[in-house]
């Protein structure tokens, strides 16, 4: 492998980025890193849970040094009409001692750190660069990338595209087929301030314990769910809409936050907070059914850029398989190059990898999700359905004896126009995704 | 005003610095302080950088980046490395050392007798945080040199053997003086004089790893009058009540407002004999007093 400037490219110094690095310069590799942003996370922004488990492979005892807010002890799913909420609330005080389970943590924290972890192990990590095309050799193998720096070429043994969600690098080496933007969500937060003891108070929590509450419903017609996260002294409350029918609505997506902040289970929380931030970003929401090809001659893709985020209804997590995507496409690479086979096939390495652990697994398992979750029924149609049969179980209609739950069921769903048929579909692509 | 005096040219150019405040713009309680990630210079200090290599690369001499500052400094010195400078050099201080303090160090730092010489002192006129651009005139007066400062044009075409910059700057009333300053001289520009180039990626990348030489200072020890830690306030006056029939009159009297201005005059003097005007004239306007002599 003559003619190089560094063993590895990394484009991107995302969770991906950086747990690609780590690998390679602890294996003795040279490995540059190009960031976009002026500091690793300066611009990356994500609802706010992270599930660092993967790290224990990485960073040993990573929760004693990560810049974390507060641990998830309290998980909640909410369901939402304009009028009623139903929510399943879960607390678990293990997950707020080590090993820890969930954290909130703030991106250019988080992001920041990761890469410094990075950087001490020997990579180089330039920000204030971003990467603009690649190098190719005739055969058209990738052999290194253009930054938009002046003399800005840099020859590398190999790339890996960490650049995230519409990875520019993927795209033009070919990997995507045709983009639709139906398999995109918008996600959009704001960052709300609080004092730290108003957040305790009303979230029912203490110390570094924090809430994590997803939200079906809520969303202002337009299909997608909900988020609160609680931060040390802010919260993060946002939504992830379906682009389309965003678009077909015409609705701006501050005013379905506003609409989400204004709902009766919301206000109470989020009453007096000042607005922080408001920030917006993509997500490959469909998950397999989008994924790339996840392998080029001399080029590996990982993270959010091979649409590995998992955007499945009561799950929203992509920092963690970026994280090990990152991580899988760094050892994978280390065999390559010691091997002098950068070709698709001596890249293989990395879809083994990631199809025998959660990578992968969890994808397949779920493929059906992001689909269902997102469909018209479960959106608009079901969340009525759940919370009027639990109105009618609560309420007390005497002198009329209590109804069974049977019956209430049947005569909900008459009511809203569900068919049996679709309701025993969904029920079943459900159990297969979730159960 | 008459700053930047025309002496005899001197010999050529032999080197140029150019002094960078870093800032770190965040300061929580607790914060690393060689947390760099809202750090940074002004757009001034940028701009004085690309004058100093635009004026380095045309007069063939090297040009060397200083920053007074901590550890953190360096990557602000490294940006500098990359764009082109020769070499960086970080004065040990506290990012809040006092202003006279770090001129004094960084006008010994760029002396002919101390550490990397300089003859020509590139600033920006302000900085991220307190801004008041006072750091150029005392390191030429530190220096004896002459100064010119908040300048809005730099002419980097000249050649070296001039022994001028030609200059402008802006005055009252959106009118523009040309100067020639001589050097051995201080300048310092405005963020719009120039923009600073992309670093070309090599350079960056092999910056991260460049030396940075640094200068141990001694503790804050500033010549002079005690420190300034208050901002200045002109004294209080007392004053009759200003006639008038009403209120509004009466505070019409107070303010000038509407009416002509009564004080200013434009006289042209030798620099010593202006200086000397003008602290006449504040003190009858009653802004100086006696002991202010
Ligand atoms: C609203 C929202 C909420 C979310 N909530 C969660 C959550 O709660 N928990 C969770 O785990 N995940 C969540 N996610 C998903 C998560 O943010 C992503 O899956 C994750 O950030 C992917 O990491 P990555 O390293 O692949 O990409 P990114 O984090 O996007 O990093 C890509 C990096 O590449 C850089 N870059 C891009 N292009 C270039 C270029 N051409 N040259 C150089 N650099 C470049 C970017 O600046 C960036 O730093 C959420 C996402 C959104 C949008």
């Amino acid at each position: 492998m003559a003619d190089v400037d560094v063993d590895v490219v990394v484009v991107g110094a995302g969770p991906a980025g950086a747990c690609a690095a780590i690998e390679l310069a602890r294996a003795g590799r040279s490995v540059v890193v190009l960031e976009r942003g002026p500091f690793p996370g300066s611009k990356n922004m994500y609802g706010g849970v992270v599930y660092p488990r993967i790290l224990d492979e990485l960073i040993p005892r990573w929760w004693e040094e990560a810049p974390i807010q507060r641990w998830v002890t309290r998980r909640s799913t909410m369901v939402l009409t304009p009028t009623q909420a139903l929510t399943v609330d879960f607390r678990s005080q293990a997950w707020g001692a080590p090993p820890y389970n969930g954290a909130t943590a703030y991106r250019p924290d988080f992001d920041h750190w990761l890469a410094g972890h990075a950087e001490a192990a020997g990579a180089q990590l330039l920000c204030s660069t971003t990467v603009v095309g690649l190098l190719r050799d005739p055969g058209g193998r990738v052999v290194g990338v253009r930054t938009d720096r002046p003399d800005g070429d840099l020859r590398a043994g190999l790339v890996i595209a960490c650049d995230g969600v519409n990875s520019f690098v993927a795209k033009e080496a070919g990997l995507y087929g045709p983009v639709d933007a139906a398999n995109y969500t918008l996600g959009v937060k704001e960052t709300l301030a609080l004092p730290k003891e108003v957040i305790d108070e009303r979230f029912g929590v203490r110390g570094r314990e924090g809430v994590d509450i997803e939200i079906l419903g809520g969303t202002g017609g337009v299909n997608g769910g909900g988020f609160v996260y609680t931060n040390l002294d802010t919260l993060a409350v946002g939504a992830v809409l379906k682009l389309p029918k965003l678009a077909a609505q015409g609705t701006r997506p501050e005013e379905i936050i506003a609409g989400l902040k204004a709902h009766p289970a919301i206000a109470p929380l989020v009453e007096g907070a000042e607005l922080k931030e408001y920030s917006a970003h993509l997500i490959p929401e469909a998950g397999l059914a989008m994924m790339p090809k996840l392998a080029g001659d001399g080029l590996l893709v990982a993270g959010d850029a091979a649409a590995m985020c998992l955007a499945a209804g009561i799950w929203l997590e992509g920092v963690n398989f970026a994280m090990a995507s990152g991580m899988y496409a760094g050892r994978a690479a280390i065999e390559a190059l010691s091997r002098n086979d950068v070709s698709t096939e001596g890249l293989a390495g990395y879809e083994r990898r990631l199809s025998e652990t959660f990578v992968l697994r969890d994808h397949r398992k779920l493929r059906r999700a992001p689909h269902l979750v997102l469909s018209d029924r479960v959106q608009h149609l079901y969340p009525e359905l759940i919370t009027s049969v639990v109105e009618r179980m609560f309420r007390v209609d005497n002198p009329n004896p209590k109804p069974g739950l049977r019956r209430i069921v049947e005569s909900e769903r008459r009511r809203l126009g569900i068919r049996r048929r679709d309701l025993a579909r969904d029920g079943l692509d459900g159990l297969r995704s979730f159960g | 005003m008459t700053t930047a005096t025309s002496s005899s040219p001197s010999a050529p150019t032999a080197s140029i610095a150019v002094c960078l405040k870093w800032t770190a713009a965040r300061d929580d309680a607790g914060a690393d302080p060689d947390d760099d990630r809202f750090a940074g210079v002004s757009a001034a200090d940028r701009a004085a950088l690309e004058v100093a290599l635009r004026l380095g690369e045309r007069w063939g001499v090297p040009v060397t980046a200083l920053a007074a500052g901590p550890a953190g400094a360096e990557r602000t010195l490294r940006d500098a490395i990359a764009a082109g400078a020769d070499r960086a050099v970080r004065l040990d201080m506290d990012a809040d050392a006092d202003s006279r303090d770090v001129a004094f160090e960084l006008a010994q730092a760029t002396a002919p007798t101390g550490g990397p010489c300089a003859d020509l002192v590139l600033c920006g006129d302000y900085s991220l945080d307190r801004g008041s651009g006072s750091v150029p005139a005392f390191i030429a007066h530190h220096r004896s040199a002459a100064q010119a400062l908040g300048l809005v044009s730099v002419d980097t075409d000249g050649p070296a053997a001039d022994g001028v910059v030609r200059a402008v700057r802006r005055l009252d009333g959106g009118r523009r003086e040309l100067l020639e300053v001589p050097v051995p001289g201080v300048l310092s520009v405005e963020g719009s004089v120039a923009s600073l180039r992309r670093a070309p990626l090599r350079r960056a990348l092999a910056s991260r790893t460049a030396p940075i030489e640094v200068i141990r200072t001694p503790p804050a020890h500033h010549r002079g009058a005690p420190a300034i830690v208050t901002p200045y306030r002109p004294r209080a006056r007392v004053m009759a009540a200003p006639a008038g029939d009403d209120v509004l009159a009466r505070l019409r009297r107070l303010t000038d407002a509407g009416a002509a201005p009564a004080r200013g005059e434009t006289v042209e003097l030798a620099p010593a004999d202006a200086a000397r005007r003008i602290v006449e004239a504040l003190r009858d306007w009653g802004y100086l007093a006696d002991h202010d002599r």
